[in-house]
């Protein structure tokens, strides 16, 4: 009965590469965009401006404060009532670089006030421009506390992608559902899926510790 | 180079700084001293704005502070500040602490940033300490890099904010060392200090505040030997008891 299962499954796996494929490329994709404006976010909710860190603030709140689930509805569903139509993929995307980016905002904004002021007044002693003083003085300081929870972040991001299949798009999970109608046994299909999400997380899981270690001992800037 | 006419701070309710006038001529190295609170280090912080000030003039080298046309990290770049805590760059080298700012702000080549910051460090007496880092360092060789690492922008005005403070007594002369050499090479200085052997050595000038005011201006002769002021006698005869 299992084996004649598994060879069932068996026949399935060039979907689970294909959802495999599209978990890693929302993820990859939603993570680097999502990186990349959570630290544009981060040194703007620092950066002095009472409105703008309110702002921020407020956007941030408001993302974490809601299920994800609902936010790709109302990003994929409420939008093209709008007039913006949207592909699933761009959706999905756009909602988890929204979330990736109020993770990691909140993330870098803690690394960069957990900088000593001593240090901003002695760049800014030194005549090094505001974008200097973030890029040379306090962004390598704030890396060796942000690093090792922004890891940490990515992780739960990419688990986090497999809300996406309630839009129709075939990642992981979604592949999970529709082999299960074709294999009825579902332990097995789902234990594979987890596999999966566990074989893309677990290296970041073991970097994340790695890093936590390293912070410890390094007095140099943190190397991956 | 710098001048203060009337010039008046208050943090909330506090007057830390009481309608302070008082100028400092080229080469002339000043002495601030005064009870903790008396607003010393909120004086020479005014200097390069790392504190604003509420009324009055500051002028420093030539710019008036405040000034839309005074360009405030540009003026910065000729005033050297050295801390209380030192404040060196934890995540760089000695090497790389002195050339920082010489290479993005004075958009000098590397190769000669270093040549000079190696030079630099070597006067400060830290020539085997290039690539060392600041948690590798004890508190006088901090301070000694971070003097030099004011010294390599080339400034027209140094100010020390109780630079041997946060020192163990043992590192407070190789610190104070490298300050009189400073001093002796004709740099134009503030520095706020209870260290009444450097004042005598090089000082022209001994400022004494107290609440916020200057109270006492004087040769360091005459401060020390005959202070006017029921203050500035009190002060005295707390430092020097020992």
């Amino acid at each position: 009965m299992i084996w004649f299962q598994l060879q069932s499954l068996m026949g399935s796996y060039p979907l689970a590469l294909r959802g495999l494929g599209m978990t890693i490329a929302l993820s990859g994709i939603s993570l680097v965009l999502g990186t990349i404006l959570g630290f544009a976010l981060g040194v703007l909710r620092t950066s002095g401006s009472r409105w703008l860190d309110s702002a921020i603030g407020l956007w941030v709140d408001l993302i974490r404060g809601t299920p994800f689930l609902v936010q790709i509805f109302l990003i994929f569903f409420i939008l093209p009532e709008l007039g913006i139509e949207l592909d699933a993929f761009t959706a999905g995307i756009i909602a988890l670089t929204n979330l990736a980016a109020c993770f990691i905002c909140e993330i870098v904004a803690a690394g960069i006030r957990s900088v000593p002021t001593g240090q901003v007044e002695a760049a800014l002693a030194s005549g090094l421009s505001q974008w200097q003083r973030m890029r040379q003085v306090v962004l390598p300081q704030a890396m060796r506390v942000s690093l090792p929870p922004l890891v940490g972040q990515y992780v739960l991001l990419i688990k986090d992608s497999s809300v996406v299949s309630a839009i129709g798009l075939t990642d992981l999970t979604r592949v999970g559902w529709l082999v299960v109608q074709r294999v009825p046994n579902g332990l097995l299909v789902f234990a594979i899926v987890g596999i999966g999400y566990f074989v893309v997380c677990y290296p970041l899981i073991l970097l994340a510790r790695r890093l936590e270690r390293r912070m410890s001992a390094a007095h140099g800037e943190v190397q991956l | 180079m710098i001048e203060f006419r009337g010039v008046n701070k208050w943090f909330g309710a506090l007057h830390v700084l009481k309608d302070i006038t008082l100028s400092v001529e080229p080469r002339e190295v000043v002495v601030v001293c005064g009870p903790s609170g008396s607003g010393k280090s909120t004086l020479i912080r005014c200097i390069n704005g790392l504190e604003t000030i509420k009324d009055g003039d500051l002028v420093v080298d030539g710019q008036r502070l405040g000034d839309r046309a005074t360009n405030m990290t540009e003026l910065r770049t000729e005033i050297g500040f050295v801390f209380q805590a030192f404040n060196l760059y934890p995540h760089k080298t000695a090497l790389e602490n002195v050339t920082l700012a010489p290479i993005h702000v004075r958009k000098i080549a590397r190769a000669e940033a270093e040549a000079s910051g190696r030079e630099m460090l070597a006067k400060v007496g830290l020539g085997d300490k290039f690539n060392a880092y600041p948690s590798e360092l004890s508190g006088g060789q901090q301070q000694r890099v971070a003097i030099a690492r004011c010294l390599c922008m080339r400034p027209k005005i140094m100010l020390f904010d109780e630079p041997t403070s946060a020192l163990d007594p043992e590192m407070i002369s190789e610190v104070l060392d490298v300050m009189v050499g400073v001093a002796e090479e004709g740099m134009t200085m503030m520095v706020v200090t209870h260290e009444m052997g450097f004042a005598r050595k090089v000082a022209q000038r001994v400022v004494f505040m107290d609440a916020g005011a200057v109270v006492e201006t004087g040769t360091p002769e005459e401060f020390f030997s005959d202070p006017k002021t029921d203050r500035s006698r009190a002060f005295l005869s707390k430092i020097l008891r020992h």
